[in-house]
């Protein structure tokens, strides 16, 4: 183990302090020094990931990185949901950054219309409908929070160390797999990037095409059938005393609305049932 | 060149393995099932950047392409996940996980709360008031009473 690996264990381990520190704990006062150690956690992995080497391109992907990341641990630590998703908006815009970078300019796109344009807004409107205030007592208490963020920050430590092991030095066949700039001119990178992947898709991948048409279909008629089985097998609804009065009530106003002006009529029915 | 290639491959990786560990965090530690899935989806992003990563590498675009099945399944999976959630907070009018913890497997102890967070008291206002004008619509007592779902 040298200098540079045991750098990475120790990022690791203040990751799983911090994230340890931020997650919604019963007596949870710590999470300003989360925010300190977090942020020395990543510094401390930023450092030992090799640099891309031209300086505008590399200040370009850390101030987007940091977004993502720092956006992601705003996810799922703060305790208001409609801010955990807010922040999860955050973080689709520095990934479809990320994928704008790597020039696929139709995914930083699609991420933007489909993930952060519609799958968020179903998100909101799911929150509306189900918890709107957001300071119910199970936003603010988690389980197996010291074991999960630990596990989770082993993980992210072993495969940091996995990579920055092995891609500092590569085998001669990877990097002769590696492409070139003249064959990413033609390939990925090339001018019009949008017109090959979709002489791509639908030419080589057309049957998954399809197939995910089909996904689409069935989870749009799977989603209107669980609410409206749901709905079919939701308690009655708890009557009232007066409820029998006011429909009477009603039926009598809508008969005569067609008769005269309704001013006089619909206003005694009005009163009777408050 | 390839230099640079490989090393925006590590940077690549290391941002989707950051995104999928938070995610995976945020879906084991968290109770409320939205942010559970919130987290998931958080995962697939991960997923997606690492893939895209080795698309650029190897040249070949069915990285992207994958992504954008990525994509879709996701969309699939949030419609479907969330009328499901819907429909099991209407069951127990509380999106805590714990509460369905009777699906446990039957090895594991039932999850007991030792203690719960105080609930900060609700202030409600100084709400602003309108002078009413006009005429009051007509609404049966049910709906000003009691509304049993939005």
């Amino acid at each position: 183990m040298n200098a540079s690996q045991w750098i990475l264990v120790a990022a690791t381990l203040l990751g799983a302090m911090a994230m340890w520190l931020l997650l919604p704990r019963v007596r949870a006062r710590g999470w300003p020094l989360g925010i300190v150690i977090g942020a020395i956690s990543l510094g401390l992995l930023a450092s030992q990931v090799p640099r891309i080497g031209r300086w505008g391109a590399d200040s370009v992907f850390l101030i987007l990185a940091a977004i993502t990341v720092i956006a992601a641990v705003a996810t799922v630590t703060l305790r208001n949901p409609i801010y955990c998703a807010i922040w999860f908006g955050l973080s689709l815009l520095g990934t479809a950054g990320l994928f704008l970078f790597q020039g696929s300019a139709f995914l930083a796109v699609a991420t933007v219309i489909v993930y952060a344009g519609a799958i968020l807004v179903t998100f909101l409107f799911l929150i509306m409908l189900a918890d709107p205030q957001g300071g119910a007592y199970y936003d603010r208490v988690g389980w197996e929070t010291s074991l999960s963020a630990f596990t989770g920050a082993v993980i992210v430590g072993v495969l940091s160390m996995t990579m920055i092991g092995v891609l500092t030095n590569p085998s001669p066949q990877f990097l002769a797999a590696g492409s070139t700039e003249a064959e990413l001119a033609a390939g990925v990178l090339t001018e019009y990037p949008i017109a090959l992947l979709g002489t791509e898709l639908f030419g080589r991948h057309l049957i998954a095409v399809e197939v995910a048409g089909t996904l689409l279909l069935a989870a749009l008629v799977g989603a209107a059938a669980i609410v409206a089985q749901g709905r079919s097998k939701k308690p009655p609804e708890v009557a009232g005393p007066t409820d029998k009065a006011a429909a009477t009530q009603t039926a009598h106003g809508a008969s005569s609305d067609g008769e005269q002006t309704s001013l006089t009529r619909t206003q005694a029915p009005a009163e009777q049932s408050r | 060149m390839i230099v640079y290639e490989l090393n925006l491959l590590t940077n690549f990786l290391i941002v989707g393995a950051l995104l999928f560990g938070i995610g995976l965090i945020g879906f084991l530690s968290r109770r409320n099932m939205i942010i559970m899935f919130l987290s998931a989806e958080m995962m697939l992003q991960g997923v997606s950047v690492s893939l895209v990563a080795w698309g650029r590498y190897f040249n070949d675009l069915d990285g992207q392409i994958l992504v954008i099945f990525i994509i879709t399944v996701a969309a699939c999976e949030a419609a479907l996940a969330l009328a499901l959630i819907l429909m099991l907070f209407q069951r127990r009018g509380n999106l805590d996980i714990a509460l369905w913890h009777d699906l446990r497997e039957s090895n594991v102890p039932p999850y007991v709360d030792r203690e719960l967070p105080e609930m900060p008291p609700y202030e409600s206002g100084p709400w602003p008031t309108l002078t009413p004008a006009g005429r009051q619509p007509e609404l049966p007592r049910r709906d000003t009473d009691y509304r049993s779902h939005v």
